[in-house]
């Protein structure tokens, strides 16, 4: 196997030292299959045991090792070396997510978000076990899959600039996954998640940049989310706004 | 004893970072250029409510080098804001499903252009045969 | 130290902890539960699971057929009453998911379907086309944030239990974000911490699968059981160790070696059909078809590529529309990993690492020797999977038992005799210390090599095929590098978010973890599932060996290792046969 070697710059955020961060580089040797992650593994193993990041599953569905790769969010598991060589790397961690340290962003806000949207079957029916599995099509449940496919890896919150700007943005996957409890034909919690969608950090907060869905390495496609549910928004208001107080349910 | 000190990076000049954060502000700009000239069109109705002669003289300056300028960039800033819209529009409006089947986007996308065509075809055709 | 107050401590926030989290909540709201993961939840390694979860729901289908495939399947190492249990629950625990909004892959009625699996007499895996283990995992993970008694503490590293006067009262844990210590006071401690395939160099395991709780269990005299029996699962990416779903051949696909053959049917596993037929072929349990690999390997019919040998995994004839509905995952890996596309090429596949079928030895209410602290999942031997486990009964494991351990917890908690808050703290400042004592080192030792030494020893000799010479070379082996490790040097010296100290402490647990595969495998003089031999032991022997071994550890010494008795309930030891015998076999009884 031919080695290779290649630059990656890293960016380097000790919190207990350095006040802001700065760029390091690495000299990484790789071959055809090595992975921007396993570069940055060589570098922890060999060259810098003190860099910092996340990773776990190595095949693109745990969702831990996102970073910016030349200013593009992407997992690190599945880039690979070989397609930046001869230029060089620059890693930087997920954008507009504070950094803890080195790659490593806190991911706490996103965490809180997803659990505001109650991101769990409200039944339509009391149904016990005895009673079995609930009937859903494979057209019913198409209508919900793509959006169950989130691997919260917050690549679309580092291409989000509107959460960048303002954190208090539901943001693209928390959007995408109320949606697919919306969705969901075994759901009926609609009416008690609308309040978020309808707030002005909720779908609103959108202008529809559109990049959360180019960077999903999923095919999950939140943009769609969120703007399908600018309609039903709209339509929310516009019936409230109709109907006489307390006339709806 | 050692704490949390998470780092916000700053957010100044962030459209400038990304070739796709610069083409979606140079999308969301060209509504300036359709929102001055449906100004403009307005200024003309308001003319021509006026009288035959204010809209001769508003019809006149329009010959005008620097307003011929305007709407050249005008309408290819209609143009950009109508395409790029048409190519969002699948994800801003719900699933369509013929039968079991779903629409896919491309799909979506083709057929406003094709309305987009017919109807242009059609007024453009109008305003010379009229 | 930091302290926290609370009824139930669950360590792992993979399926088996959060089902035993939501358990727990369901059984008493009152109970204070706490969730301490090194991961935040979703990443767990239940993450990465791709075929599906077992559960009998076809009506030609029997509970008696599943539980003899499991005790077949495990060469009859099993613990049949609980297997027993364990068959008689999937179904309700596959439905309580569905209610919970698991998205099933459905038929067109909307029912559920199911697929075949290897060892498995008919179809009875549920799967969401292959991100079963990612579906599940997200589902327990979301449906936990309806319990507002589960609290969680997300990327909190477990370092020990906290034990005294006999009995668990508790953990101590690093909070990573901050390097600090936090103590946690707890009536009943529940272990979900996964496996330990990291201890070998090629494994389709994540990260985080590093026996972390095998090796606390360990280290307060719990003992670690049927540990030699390793899974290596046959289809997986070469190099990388990328597992590429059973599902894949339950789906219809075929192994082929370098001259385009069908080699399984030369291992017992034939007739060859043009499609295998239940248990026969590809179909065939994970031990033999790894077996049956390296058996190619040796005679050279395997293909060479600089990764190593592999086979041809070909799912061609399936066509690109079933691919894309059933095996996506699949497709897209294949894509990303490897430039090819499963339709128009096959997949180049070699067996590696999987699963570890030994653990925590608890028995049927997931209970450990010690009192108050239960394992469950795949860190724990409940007994279900004997010497080589079925695939898709480790999904089911993760949910059926992970209810058990909530609702026997809850129990606990309720009758626990009460924590001594200074025994207690003077316990967890000596962990405390000995975590600290890590950054005092002064050596040129860097933790990678000692990895990649014991993960080299253990490939090399308790392999898919082991010999007395080349474990006790590993045995060796192991036993110098638990001394190496006592010096391993650190580069980061910080407290905040520092993984490497971490990999340092994790690695002491995981050559714990791999000297009790090693002193077990080479004490059982026979083979049987996972375990074979090379050296005059290469056939079943009920006499000696139909006991589980269990490793204790010893202090400065390898670990003992004891026996305990199989309990055989339903079915005796009989021969495990698989292919075309396999259904005259099922017709005679």
């Amino acid at each position: 196997m031919t080695q290779q070697e290649i630059n990656i710059e890293v960016l380097r955020y000790n919190p207990e030292k350095d006040s802001e961060p700065s760029y390091e580089t690495f000299q990484v040797p790789f071959s055809h299959e090595t992975s921007v992650l396993q570069g940055l593994q060589f570098i922890k193993d060999q060259l810098d045991g003190s860099l910092t990041f996340r990773w776990s599953c190595r095949m693109e569905i745990c969702g831990s090792c996102g970073m910016m790769i030349n200013g593009v969010p992407h997992l690190t598991c599945s880039a690979f070396l070989r397609d930046y060589y001869p230029g060089k790397l620059r890693i930087e961690p997920l954008s507009h997510l504070p950094i803890e340290r080195d790659l490593a962003v806190d991911q706490t806000d996103f965490l809180q978000k997803l659990e505001s949207i109650q991101p769990y079957i409200i039944p339509k029916e009391t149904r016990s076990l005895e009673d079995g599995p609930f009937k859903q099509t494979p057209a019913q449940r198409e209508r919900f899959y793509q959006f169950s496919e989130c691997i919260n890896c917050l690549l679309c919150y580092a291409a989000c600039p509107q959460y960048g700007l303002d954190s208090g943005f539901l943001g693209p996957a928390a959007m995408a996954l109320l949606h697919r409890y919306n969705s969901d034909s075994r759901d009926a919690g609609q009416a008690e998640r609308m309040p978020i969608v309808n707030a002005q950090e909720g779908v609103w907060g959108c202008t529809l940049v559109g990049y959360c869905s180019e960077v999903c390495p999923k095919g999950v496609d939140p943009a769609s989310a969120v703007n399908r549910n600018k309609v039903s928004s709209t339509l929310d208001y516009f019936f409230r706004f109709m109907a006489p107080r307390g006339a709806s349910e | 004893m050692a704490a949390r000190r998470p780092y916000v990076r700053p957010m100044a000049g962030w459209w400038r970072r990304n070739p796709f954060y610069i083409f979606y502000m140079l999308r969301e700009s060209t509504a300036v250029f359709v929102a001055l000239y449906a100004l403009q069109l307005l200024y003309g109705l308001y003319m021509l409510s006026i009288g035959e002669a204010a809209f001769d003289t508003w019809l006149a300056s329009l010959q005008h080098p620097l307003y011929l300028v305007f709407h050249t960039v005008a309408l290819a800033a209609a143009l950009l804001h109508a395409f790029t819209w048409f190519n969002v529009a699948p994800k801003a409006m719900p699933v369509l499903y013929l039968g079991t089947r779903r629409v896919a986007d491309r799909t979506i996308v083709w057929v406003q252009f094709l309305f987009f065509f017919v109807i242009s075809a059609a007024m453009i055709g109008l305003a010379l045969g009229g | 130290m930091q302290v926290v107050q609370t009824d139930i401590v669950i360590v792992g926030g993979g399926g088996a902890g959060l089902r035993a989290a939501i358990a727990a909540a369901e059984c008493d709201p009152k109970l204070r539960i706490s969730l301490i993961s090194k991961v935040v939840p979703m990443r767990s390694h239940t993450v990465a699971a791709e075929g599906g979860s077992a559960g009998v729901v076809q009506s030609c289908d029997s509970l008696d057929s599943h539980f003899h495939d499991t005790v077949a399947g495990g060469d009859w190492l099993c613990e049949q009453p609980v297997v027993d249990y364990f068959i008689a629950s999937c179904t309700r625990e596959m439905v309580q998911l569905e209610h919970w909004g698991c998205p099933w892959s459905r038929q067109e009625d909307g029912s559920i379907n199911v697929r075949n699996f290897g060892g498995m007499t008919t179809a009875r895996t549920w799967f969401a086309a292959d991100k079963t283990g990612f579906h599940i995992l997200h589902t327990l993970f979301q449906t936990s944030m309806k319990y507002p008694s589960i609290q969680r503490f997300d990327e909190f590293f477990c370092l020990d239990l906290i034990v005294d006067d006999g009995r668990c009262q508790g953990i101590v844990a690093i909070e990573i974000a901050t390097g600090e210590f936090f103590r946690f006071e707890a009536h009943v401690v529940i272990f979900a911490t996964g496996g330990a395939g990291r201890i070998y160099p090629c494994n389709t395991n994540a990260g985080i699968s590093t026996g972390d709780g095998m090796g606390i269990a360990l280290r307060h005299g719990v003992a670690l059981r049927d540990m030699e029996f390793v899974q290596y699962h046959p289809t997986a990416l070469a190099g990388s160790g990328l597992l590429i779903t059973e599902g894949c051949r339950g789906e219809g696909g075929f192994l082929y070696n370098k001259d385009g053959y069908r080699y399984l049917q030369d291992y017992g596993l034939g007739p060859v059909d043009p499609s295998p037929r239940p248990k026969a072929m590809e179909l065939g349990p994970r031990d033999k078809l790894s077996q049956a690999f390296w058996h190619e390997d040796r005679l050279g019919r395997t293909l060479d590529t600089p990764l190593g040998s592999v086979v041809h995994l070909d799912l061609r004839h399936l066509g690109r529309i079933r691919l894309h509905e059933r095996l996506p995952m699949i497709c897209e890996m294949a894509e990303t990993f490897l430039g090819i596309d499963p339709a128009e090429a096959p997949i180049p596949v070699r067996p590696a690492v999987h699963y570890t079928m030994g653990g925590i030895c608890t028995d049927g209410n997931t209970a450990t020797s010690l009192p108050g602290f239960f394992a469950v999942g795949e860190c724990s031997s409940v007994g279900i999977h004997g010497a080589n486990r079925l695939g898709s009964n480790s999904l089911a494991e993760i949910v059926v038992f992970g209810k058990v351990a909530g609702e026997q917890a809850a129990q606990a908690a309720r009758t626990s005799r009460g924590i001594d808050t200074r025994a207690v703290a003077h316990h967890a400042e000596s962990s405390m210390e000995a975590a600290l004592a890590l950054f005092e080192h002064d050596s040129d030792q860097r933790i990678v090599d000692l990895r990649k030494a014991m993960q080299a020893a253990m490939e090399e000799g308790v392999g898919i095929y082991r010999t007395e010479e080349g474990m006790s070379a590993t045995c060796r082996i192991l036993d110098e590098l638990v001394e190496t490790n006592r010096r391993v040097h650190l580069d980061d010296k910080n407290r905040v978010f520092n993984t490497e100290w971490l990999t340092a402490i994790e690695l002491g647990f995981t050559l714990d973890v791999a000297r009790t595969m090693a002193y077990s495998a080479i004490q059982r003089k026979e083979s049987r599932g996972a375990h074979q031999r090379l050296d005059r032991y290469e056939q079943r022997d009920d006499t000696n060996f139909l006991k589980h071994s269990l490793a204790y550890a010893v202090a400065d010494a390898p670990p003992r290792i004891e026996y305990q008795e199989v309990v055989i309930t339903k079915l005796p030891p009989a021969e495990r046969v698989y292919g075309g015998q396999a259904k005259s076999q099922l017709q005679g009884e």
